[in-house]
């Protein structure tokens, strides 16, 4: 690897610690998860003078203790932040982010369903959150860096200037949540287990006597929980709001009326389990037309397309007309090559091999070999 | 890091005597109710705190009803007057703290009449609503001798005075003001007060209830004999012990101790608001023309998110509140601030600062250095707009 910055951060922060006769000092974002609690950890081995803060974003008050327990905002979870910071002997902080992010991260979570879409919350959380409410914080408490348990890294682009570029772990790499990160705010970035593996945090973890070392990972949307999508939608949604979204299933390309469902939001692109259908064949969504409410279904090859229009695109590198970059549509997807052709409204993708289940409400995300150079919201 | 507390009204440490004190008697195990040699030697421990604390107070032992606290005694008071007087009408001021304030509202909830006294934006009590709400029905009223975030000391005399001329009782919860304030509990003329040790450089979960001679003493706690039947329950030893042992100190120095102590407090709140009040700009005190607590310092400082500066203060060593400690965790600015007619985004800019015994010029000055920068710090990124801004979202709803 090319740089001496995640090769050697405690030369670094000694580097600063002798221009600025003091310790650089960093917020970390702490989920009470294995992850974040390694880096603030690996940070203060390191000698920043570390500071810890977990966003309470959702309220626990309701529920059942034992809810939320392994997804990364149960309330058990700040208590775990919060003893992996007296363990590590750093401030620590409870941040009331609950307003925000249900204005910024729920609300546009469940209108995304109601449009026919497939959202990706945890974009929101880090746009509005994580990368801009917590830069924030890092700036008032006069912190020098804001740090996170991401699985991504910090190095020199092409342009010598800091940028990011995928974990050394490909299969836990978060870049892909991250292309709506302002190009300004990247140098005060750092991801101290971006260069490790997943196992390598655990070990790491379990050698410092962190009580999160043998926490599951969480996965899937930590609002959701093991409630499941449609559960948590139809908690949070008025009924006749969802039932007026009832309508039809069609076969594609015929039209024939395969079913009823009761709401577009059991669907998403690619789904061939759940769709309610007595039908022998295996049959898989493959768009839900919000006019009427039809959900069409058919034969998995109609799923795979060439082209794909992407919206509101976020750069955090320039990219040139026509260049061809590597491309995910999904989280946990090899990236693929695609021409990227500016449009009026964003980009129009077009890569070199067909995509399986193209679908709206996601990411469509580039890189430059290894290195994030921005991405764009996937629509019709 | 140089660690400086400057939030007394919140907990005070040990006084290292008492530390010392409390140290040598942590063998002392035995059950003060039993009567062998164990237990009397820890009942001796309680007999001679209650011994101290009834010098201190000026009061007769047996108005001690020792428990775990003001909240424990606020409770008592309220709860066992609702259940036991004829009379059902309640008062309290809006600016109680929490364990009166939803304690009344508990009370309410089954039945109660309850009217709450305003105060002004300089945090006075409307004596004029309280007088024209007084009843022959009211059957207690309870204002606290001080406030525990602005400090506004309240006419306690007067009021209870006013309760008793239409038959009513009278409870003052004096938590704040204990150690900060010369009390006087006859001449307040309270039929019962609330204290507790950990507000006065002793242990935490050691309280008093002063319950006159004469007034109607019931328990909350029901069980043992202790306190005379007055409160159940095996006694926390050390912690009573360590309440005492203060009082015994504060009296060792002779009369005029806490008038000595609040006086040199004020010079020093005084020289640490000056300097505030001229180098800083938009900041005011509130309170500032009342009748305050000498060691309270409650700031709005414009522009500055009072939890956010509580955080960066917190970082380089300073102890600090903003509003009621109780709140911390919550988003709700402080109940008191509004009561006092302060907006929510006015009272979500305030700092409190309170001063105690231990505190130095030293201390201070190096505070009002270091708020200096904070502030600034804040207000200059206090209007960077975030990407997804909460308040231009709030203007849009409205």
């Amino acid at each position: 690897m090319m740089l001496p910055f995640k090769q050697n951060p405690t030369n670094e922060v000694q580097a600063f610690t002798e221009l600025h006769k003091r310790k650089p000092r960093v917020l970390v974002a702490m989920s009470g998860g294995v992850d974040s609690s390694a880096a603030a950890s690996l940070l203060v081995d390191q000698g920043y003078d570390v500071v810890g803060a977990t966003m309470q974003v959702w309220d626990y008050s309701n529920c059942d203790v034992t809810e939320g327990n392994g997804t990364c905002c149960s309330s058990i979870d700040v208590d775990d932040a919060r003893s992996v910071a007296d363990h590590l002997n750093i401030p620590f902080y409870v941040l009331n982010c609950e307003a925000k992010f249900k204005h910024a991260v729920i609300e546009p979570f469940l209108k995304a369903y109601l449009d026919g879409q497939t959202p990706l919350p945890c974009v929101n959380c880090n746009t509005y959150l994580k990368f801009d409410h917590l830069i924030r914080k890092m700036n008032e408490l006069e912190c020098d860096y804001l740090a996170t348990g991401h699985y991504a890294q910090v190095m020199p682009g092409h342009d010598g200037r800091p940028a990011i570029f995928t974990s050394t772990d490909d299969w836990k790499d978060q870049t892909y949540f991250l292309f709506t990160i302002d190009p300004e705010v990247v140098p005060k970035l750092l991801f101290p287990i971006g260069h490790m593996k997943k196992p390598d945090v655990r070990v790491y973890c379990e050698e410092k006597g962190l009580v999160t070392a043998k926490k599951k990972d969480s996965t899937g949307i930590c609002f959701v929980g093991n409630m499941g999508y449609d559960k948590f939608i139809e908690s949070q949604v008025a009924p006749e709001i969802l039932k007026a979204k009832s309508g039809v299933i069609r076969r594609f390309p015929s039209g024939d009326v395969m079913g009823n469902h009761t709401g577009i939001h059991h669907f998403t692109i690619g789904q061939g389990k759940g769709l309610g259908l007595t039908h022998h064949e295996k049959l898989f969504v493959l768009k839900v037309d919000i006019k009427d409410n039809t959900v069409w279904v058919g034969d998995e090859e109609y799923l795979y397309s060439h082209d794909v229009q992407v919206i509101d695109p976020q750069l955090l590198s320039s990219v040139a007309d026509g260049e061809v970059l590597g491309v995910k549509i999904r989280y946990q997807q090899k990236t693929s090559p695609a021409k990227v052709v500016k449009t009026e409204t964003g980009f129009k993708l077009e890569f070199l091999e067909k995509q399986r289940a193209v679908t709206p409400g996601q990411a469509a995300v580039f890189y430059r070999e290894k290195q994030l150079v921005g991405g764009g919201w996937i629509t019709l | 890091m140089n660690f400086i507390y400057l939030d007394h009204n919140a907990t005070t440490p040990l006084l290292p005597e008492t530390e010392k004190f409390v140290v040598s008697n942590l063998s002392t195990f035995g059950n003060p109710s039993s009567i062998h040699w164990a237990g009397r030697k820890s009942k001796a421990l309680i007999r001679e705190a209650r011994s101290h604390l009834s010098q201190f107070l000026k009061v007769s032992p047996l108005e001690i009803i020792f428990n775990s606290g003001a909240s424990e005694s606020n409770n008592t008071i309220i709860k066992t007057t609702f259940l036991h007087s004829a009379k059902k009408h309640f008062m309290c001021s809006m600016v109680e703290h929490p364990s009166v304030i939803k304690t009344m509202q508990y009370i309410q909830g089954l039945g109660a009449k309850v009217d709450f006294i305003p105060v002004s934006r300089d945090g006075v009590i409307d004596l004029e609503f309280y007088k024209n709400h007084l009843t022959k029905d009211t059957a207690l009223v309870s204002v606290m001798l001080a406030n525990n975030e602005t400090g506004n000391i309240f006419p306690i005399q007067k009021m209870a005075r006013m309760a008793h001329e239409v038959g009513a009782l009278f409870h003052t919860d004096a938590v704040q003001a204990l150690g900060k304030h010369a009390i006087n509990l006859n001449e307040l003329g309270v039929d019962y007060a609330s204290f507790s040790g950990h507000k006065f450089y002793a242990m935490k979960g050691s309280g008093i209830l002063f319950s006159k001679k004469g007034v109607p003493q019931i328990s909350l706690m029901h069980g043992g004999a202790q306190e005379r039947h007055r409160r159940g329950g095996t006694e926390n030893l050390l912690g009573i012990a360590s309440f005492g042992e203060v009082a015994r100190i504060a009296l060792s120095h002779g009369p005029g101790f806490i008038e000595k102590k609040s006086s040199e407090i004020k010079v020093l709140r005084d020289h640490m608001e000056k300097r505030i009040l001229s180098e800083i700009s938009e900041v005011s005190v509130m309170a500032a023309g009342s009748s305050r607590l000498t060691n309270t310092s409650s700031l709005i400082l414009k522009d500055v998110d009072g939890e956010t500066l509580l955080m960066n203060l917190d970082i380089k060593g300073y102890a600090v509140s903003t509003g009621a400690a109780c709140s911390s965790g919550n988003p709700e600015p402080s109940p008191v601030l509004l009561s006092m007619g302060l907006t929510r985004a006015e009272a979500q800019t305030s700092l409190r600062l309170s001063l105690g015994w231990e505190n130095t010029f030293q201390q201070v000055n190096q505070f009002v250095d270091d708020l200096k920068i904070s502030v600034q710090k804040i207000r200059d990124i206090a209007n960077s707009p975030y990407k997804f801004d909460m308040r231009r979202e709030h203007d849009a709803a409205l």
